[in-house]
């Protein structure tokens, strides 16, 4: 008898009606019905014969057309046996850091060399996205990456409003002497165009609309969906948007997002540990999407980014991102901004001008 | 004075330090760590760490490169290379004094056996642990070759020590992997030769590497079966399709086993490369004692580096209890 065994890192996410085999290696998803999702499942405890037996002979070509395909993308193999040494994967999470994110809103009467940035980059922080959301000479550009030398910083995501000065020979010039620097975004854009640079290893992406405040953030997108090990396990536990994040505001105040409406205190007077010390810091990180509604029943729901900041009901932390136009249970996308149930929500967070 | 975790490690490229490291610190574990750099700066043998201050020593590595540059003033090539070997020896000599100077069971893996581990041994040793190893021999001739053709179809030649890593006048960079001889390309083969180790050719389903933890087999198995360019050594890598890494279980009696030979070695952790053939039967290949976990912790999802962490913080715990 023939087998069907699939690979313990690619991971099926069953939806209302759609499902989503991620492949947790590879970095790529499936999207299935669930109908086809099912008979994945099926496999996992039946031969190839029992299920097709199982289905009935008018499903045996659909059958074994899955069964190809499964094995053209390499999600899986056939063995005269399920190996019973191929284990289920661990989906627990951890890091070595009480803060693995960082948002700063540029603003140049910060100072980013004082205590409270020494503290919080000592925490072995492993990604920083730096936000500017006015003009910027390149000189000071640099001050600020040179502030990061000596830290176990990994990763640095840029996003600047677009200035001719800022061609793609300068922040060629600027990534190659802060290598940490591992992706740019510049709003404002004339046009919309994704570039390379640095040996095509740190993309570049020109945005034509204005990002001027956190007012834009949390939109929900098949482009910011992520496959792989760290969000998938991170999601089964946590919230992938605010767990283990910070951020500093354009005025110097902590919070878990710039887009959150309470802060923890300013940097120039709240030590790091007050902040990490209050659980109210940490509520929003505990929210998985297991628990929200809607988003409960979605299949991209351990492969999106999630938003806490704007909800549908301002008054439940525990309803879907405004800014998500998918639905799961019809499985199409729509614009968020033309929603009449969301037009009450823009008005409370003050979004009007954004949908425009 | 109290007893600390001694870390011996190098000051570049050891990822797999730095994680270690970097989870000690998020555990709050206290611990030293010391390079092999960190003996350029030393005064007298007094500096080197001591016994009565050590409770647990995990020993990954010696040394990356020397700090400084040493050279002869007449340039010459071959007794360049005396001096690099002499140079090397001489480190190792001054590092492996804390072999000595360190009680040997306050040491993961034992290092006199780690830094003398031999492959010839440890397949032996397999054997006598009751695991199934590949057929393998050392031959001088292209004769006894064509007579073990008769018994196994393919051999595999591979080097008794290390695998090496040649460089060509341009900067080319050539590295050692396992090759197959087979009656396809005996003709290749010089009638008299260099003792060569040469092995059955295992025909894999899969592969296997372990990393041995204190007891515990952290498993993956590693699919590249389709991918010719990984047929025989999975460390030729394919990057536009990358061999299928998932977690594994071994069967009971076969951790059993593999516990027991670590065990005779003197290893309380290390990487161990297994095969597992069409028919389903598992060959011993290897062990690494310092070998990289990095490429088995992350996707399998082990949190390995943690792991260590948090047994190098039991291990001085117990260290205290006995004292």
């Amino acid at each position: 008898m023939e087998y069907f065994n699939l690979y313990a890192n690619c991971q099926l996410v069953k939806g209302a009606n759609m499902s989503l085999l991620c492949d947790l290696q590879m970095r790529r998803f499936y999207h299935l019905p669930n109908d086809t999702a099912e008979v994945i499942t099926f496999l996992q405890q039946h031969a190839i014969e029992e299920c097709l037996a199982h289905y009935g002979e008018d499903n045996r070509e659909t059958i074994t057309g899955y069964i190809d395909f499964l094995i053209s993308r390499e999600l899986g193999f056939k063995d005269h046996q399920l190996l019973p040494g191929l284990t289920p994967l661990d989906l627990s999470w951890d890091r070595y850091s009480r803060i693995t994110n960082v948002i700063i809103e540029y603003n140049e009467a910060v100072n980013y060399n004082d205590t409270f940035f020494q503290q919080l980059f000592d925490l072995h922080v492993q990604g920083l996205e730096i936000r500017f959301y006015h003009t910027i000479a390149p000189d000071k550009i640099r001050g600020l990456l040179a502030g990061f030398n000596g830290t176990t910083l990994r990763f640095i995501k840029l996003v600047l409003p677009y200035n001719e000065t800022l061609d793609l020979r300068t922040l060629d010039k600027l990534v190659k002497q802060y290598p940490r620097v591992k992706s740019l975004l510049i709003h404002s854009s004339p046009i919309d165009k994704q570039e390379k640079i640095f040996d095509e290893s740190v993309p570049v992406v020109f945005f034509s609309r204005e990002i001027n405040s956190c007012m834009a953030c949390g939109e929900i997108r098949t482009n910011y969906f992520t496959s792989n090990m760290e969000l998938f396990t991170e999601s089964q536990h946590y919230n992938t948007c605010l767990n283990r994040k910070l951020s500093i505001d354009t005025n110097g105040y902590i919070r878990n997002c710039p887009s959150m409406r309470e802060h923890f205190g300013h940097v120039t007077t709240t030590a790091l540990q007050e902040v990490l010390n209050n659980d109210a810091f940490h509520r929003y990180g505990k929210i998985r999407k297991d628990e929200i509604a809607v988003c409960r029943d979605c299949e991209f729901r351990h492969v999106c980014t999630d938003c806490r900041a704007y909800v549908e009901d301002p008054q439940d932390i525990y309803s879907k991102p405004l800014k998500c136009g998918y639905n799961p249970y019809t499985n199409t996308w729509d614009e968020w901004t033309e929603n009449p149930l969301k037009q009450s929500a823009i008005a409370w967070y003050g979004l009007e001008d954004i949908v425009k | 004075m109290s007893q600390q975790i001694l870390i011996l490690s190098q000051s570049h490229l050891e990822g797999t330090t730095d994680h270690v490291c970097q989870w000690m610190n998020h555990l709050q574990i206290p611990y030293l760590r010391v390079n092999g750099e960190d003996l350029f700066q030393m005064q007298h043998l007094g500096d080197l760490p001591s016994n009565s201050q050590t409770g647990v020593v995990w020993y990954r590595r010696k040394i990356s490169s020397f700090p400084a540059k040493y050279s002869l003033k007449q340039d010459d090539f071959a007794t360049q290379y005396t001096l690099k070997r002499f140079l090397i020896d001489e480190f190792n000599g001054l590092h492996a004094f804390l072999f000595y100077t360190i009680d040997r069971q306050k040491w993961m893996n034992d290092p006199i056996s780690e830094d003398n581990l031999n492959k010839l041994h440890v397949l032996a040793l397999a054997r006598q642990h009751g695991l199934n190893t590949p057929f393998t021999e050392v031959v001088t001739t292209k004769a006894v070759i064509i007579r073990l053709l008769e018994r196994c179809p393919e051999l595999i030649v591979k080097p008794v020590s290390e695998c090496i890593l040649v460089e060509d006048a341009a900067g080319g960079q050539y590295k050692m992997l396992t090759k197959t001889i087979s009656k396809a390309n005996l003709q290749q083969v010089p009638e008299k030769f260099f003792p060569s180790l040469v092995q059955e050719k295992i025909i894999k389903k899969f592969e296997i590497r372990t990393f041995y933890l204190d007891g515990t087999c952290h498993s993956m198995a590693i699919f590249s079966q389709d991918n010719r360019n990984t047929k025989e050594d999975f460390r030729n890598y394919d990057n536009k399709r990358p061999n299928r890494t998932v977690p594994y279980k071994l069967p009971d009696d076969l951790e059993l086993k593999l516990g027991q030979l670590m065990k005779a070695l003197g290893f309380r952790t290390g990487s161990i490369d297994l095969m597992v053939d069409l028919q389903g039967n598992y060959h011993f290949l290897e062990i690494n004692p310092e070998g990289q976990f990095g490429m088995v912790s992350y996707p399998c999802n082990y949190y390995l580096e943690k792991k260590v962490a948090q047994l190098l913080n039991k291990s001085i715990l117990h260290e205290k209890e006995i004292y």
